[in-house]
């Protein structure tokens, strides 16, 4: 049994379908890139995965349970967390902060230990910060814990944003294209990164256009188009494929 | 071994103590009924403002805060007066009261955020007051409800009366409903849950998707405000010995939005404590000019001033903040530099 699996998932904005009829199974510890034209339906499918949106028809499951229909901060819970297109962070919070306040889902204790500092919400939330701590010199931003996260660089920012998604302790993480508006040093500072994360046997979606950062990474790619899925299967097989390369380049007519 | 004096906590704790202290003593040098009323109806709205600003902190704009005030005194004179039951019981049930219907409502209202949850609070504000209006079997209607004294109590040899003209006992509660209120509105916003209502002012997309359930800790910042409203106005309608439906309205949510831009919110407590004060002592002053309801064209002034001259909710308690760090030397905040580049080559 797949770890996450999509059945017939279609999403209609007015009568424009943005998915149709996606079939999409996901195993534990790959890296599943997804790519496509722009349009095609790519952060669609993330914001229905993550439960930003709700699905016109289909069901997800996660683990075999049903998890399409739940709010975002349940799938969240479940254990799939996501990262945004542009950079999302908490406006005005330092680096630290933004990840403490990231930290909900990796505290063990409840609201009113914090209310009354018991000795185990100390305890707890020492872990937190070592966690926190440990996460941040991993991604090297450590160094800038007491900036504004807004005052990081674009690369950094998005760095943060990974960071702040793995401290809610994900078992799958979606990225919605983490490397655009990066030169190649910085994609590829980035696609260490996911390297390192998928190493600890973290589930990875990822939205690229940047073929060569999905050639590095994934294990598997998926090609939508027009709301559909064309292609399925190993990187090199389906960048070759014919469907996939009138997607990008257009029909060849002579 | 040397023992640690740690200065830089040890004196703003002894400020803080000795501030507390000068204001437990304050009866002992004056028992003016002017003074005391004026401090105690300060405290009465702080305690209000701090539930308005506490439901800032999670993004939303409550527009109808003075309802819950209503609620809690309404509540506590229809107990004592029309039920009969004793002081002490009904009050506590008024601020319980008006926190399930905080409750009701938030569970109800906080699904939509923002400018829908302010209008919608706003009318709620008025449905209560056209109801306590209109509902003259229960409420008297406009003529109001007048609740007796509370009880006189004898604690350990000290007889304490709440007899009218004698704001000393008053003052004396009123100290002790504050505390509690600002230890309990303070630790709030120390505690994780602090940071979990300013992480859904800030981005609450992001929120979501970090694993917060918005409503839930919407509806807990609203309904602990509730809570605390309701007490509030409980005490009010006891300390001035009446409740009418005009004490309450839509000029009394705005006054505690006031009380909260001037005191600034970026301490729940402190700027709450410090906005009420000053704009109720104003008021109360400004209304013995000669030119009826000046009080009202000046706050509105005083607002704008403050807005211009401490913007972004930095209200009359940063400026302390300010004044503070001069004195005492203690670095200026952080100055982010204007650019952290990445190595880029």
């Amino acid at each position: 049994m797949s770890l996450l699996e999509l059945n017939g998932i279609t999403k209609f904005f007015g009568k424009l379908a943005a998915l149709e009829e996606i079939d999409l199974k996901v195993d534990e510890g790959e890296v599943l890139g997804i790519v496509g034209p722009n349009g095609s339906g790519k952060t669609t499918l993330i914001n229905i995965i993550s439960g930003y949106y709700r699905p016109t028809r289909g069901t997800i499951f996660f683990n075999g349970k049903k998890i399409s229909g739940l709010r975002p901060d349940q799938i969240a819970d479940r254990g799939i967390v996501r990262t945004f297109q542009s950079n999302v962070l908490f406006e005005g919070a330092t680096v630290l902060e933004s990840m403490l306040v990231g930290s909900f889902l990796q505290y063990k204790t409840k609201d009113w230990q914090s209310f009354f500092e018991t000795k185990a919400y100390k305890d707890d939330h020492e872990r937190v910060v070592g966690r926190v701590i440990e996460l941040l010199k991993t991604f090297d931003i450590f160094n800038d814990i007491f900036l504004p996260a807004t005052g990081l660089s674009h690369g950094y920012q998005r760095m943060l944003g990974i960071t702040m998604a793995l401290i809610a302790n994900p078992k799958v993480l979606l990225l919605d294209e983490p490397t655009t508006g990066m030169n190649h040093e910085e994609a590829m500072f980035v696609v260490e990164n996911i390297k390192k994360i998928s190493e600890q046997g973290i589930t990875v979606l990822v939205i690229e256009h940047n073929m060569k950062v999905i050639l590095n990474i994934a294990t598997r790619v998926v090609v939508l188009n027009f709301a559909n899925k064309i292609a399925d299967g190993k990187p090199e097989e389906v960048m070759n494929k014919q469907e996939v390369i009138e997607a990008y380049l257009g029909t060849e007519t002579i | 071994m040397m023992t640690y004096i740690d200065y830089k906590t040890l004196l703003p704790r002894t400020v803080i103590g000795v501030l507390i202290g000068l204001f437990v003593i304050i009866p002992v040098f004056t028992t003016s009924v002017i003074t005391l009323s004026i401090l105690i109806s300060s405290g009465i709205w702080a305690i209000a403002v701090m539930g308005f600003v506490l439901i800032l902190r999670t993004g939303q704009f409550s527009m109808g805060q003075a309802a819950f005030m209503a609620l809690g005194g309404y509540a506590s004179a229809i107990l004592t007066v029309n039920l009969r039951m004793p002081f002490w019981p009904s009050f506590l049930l008024a601020g319980v009261i008006s926190g399930i219907i905080a409750l009701i409502i938030g569970l109800v209202v906080l699904r939509v955020g923002g400018i829908y949850f302010s209008i919608i609070t706003l009318a709620f504000g008025e449905i209560v007051r056209i109801l306590a209006q209109y509902m003259e079997g229960i409420t008297r209607g406009v003529r109001g409800i007048i609740p007796p004294p509370p009880p006189t109590i004898s604690l350990a040899g000290l007889e304490i009366n709440f007899a009218a003209g004698n704001p000393v006992p008053y003052y004396y509660f009123m100290v002790l409903l504050v505390a509690i209120a600002s230890l309990v509105f303070w630790q709030i916003g120390r505690s994780r849950l602090g940071g979990t209502f300013a992480s859904l002012a800030l981005n609450q997309v992001l929120a979501e998707h970090q694993g917060i359930h918005l409503m839930k800790y919407r509806v807990i910042a609203f309904t602990v405000a509730g809570v605390f409203t309701g007490f509030a106005g409980a005490y009010y309608t006891n300390f001035l010995s009446i409740i009418t439906p005009l004490m309450f309205g839509l000029w009394q949510s705005i006054q505690i939005m006031m009380m909260s831009i001037v005191g600034g919110v970026s301490s729940i407590v402190g700027g709450a404590l410090i906005g009420a004060t000053v704009l109720y002592t104003l008021g109360r002053y400004l209304s013995l000019l000669p030119i009826y309801n000046i009080q009202y064209l000046l706050f509105g002034a005083i607002v704008v001033l403050v807005l211009l001259f401490l913007p972004k909710g930095t209200g009359l308690v940063d400026l302390w903040g300010k004044f503070w760090r001069k004195v005492f030397r203690e670095p200026e905040e952080y100055e982010m530099p204007e650019e952290t580049e990445m190595a880029v080559e």
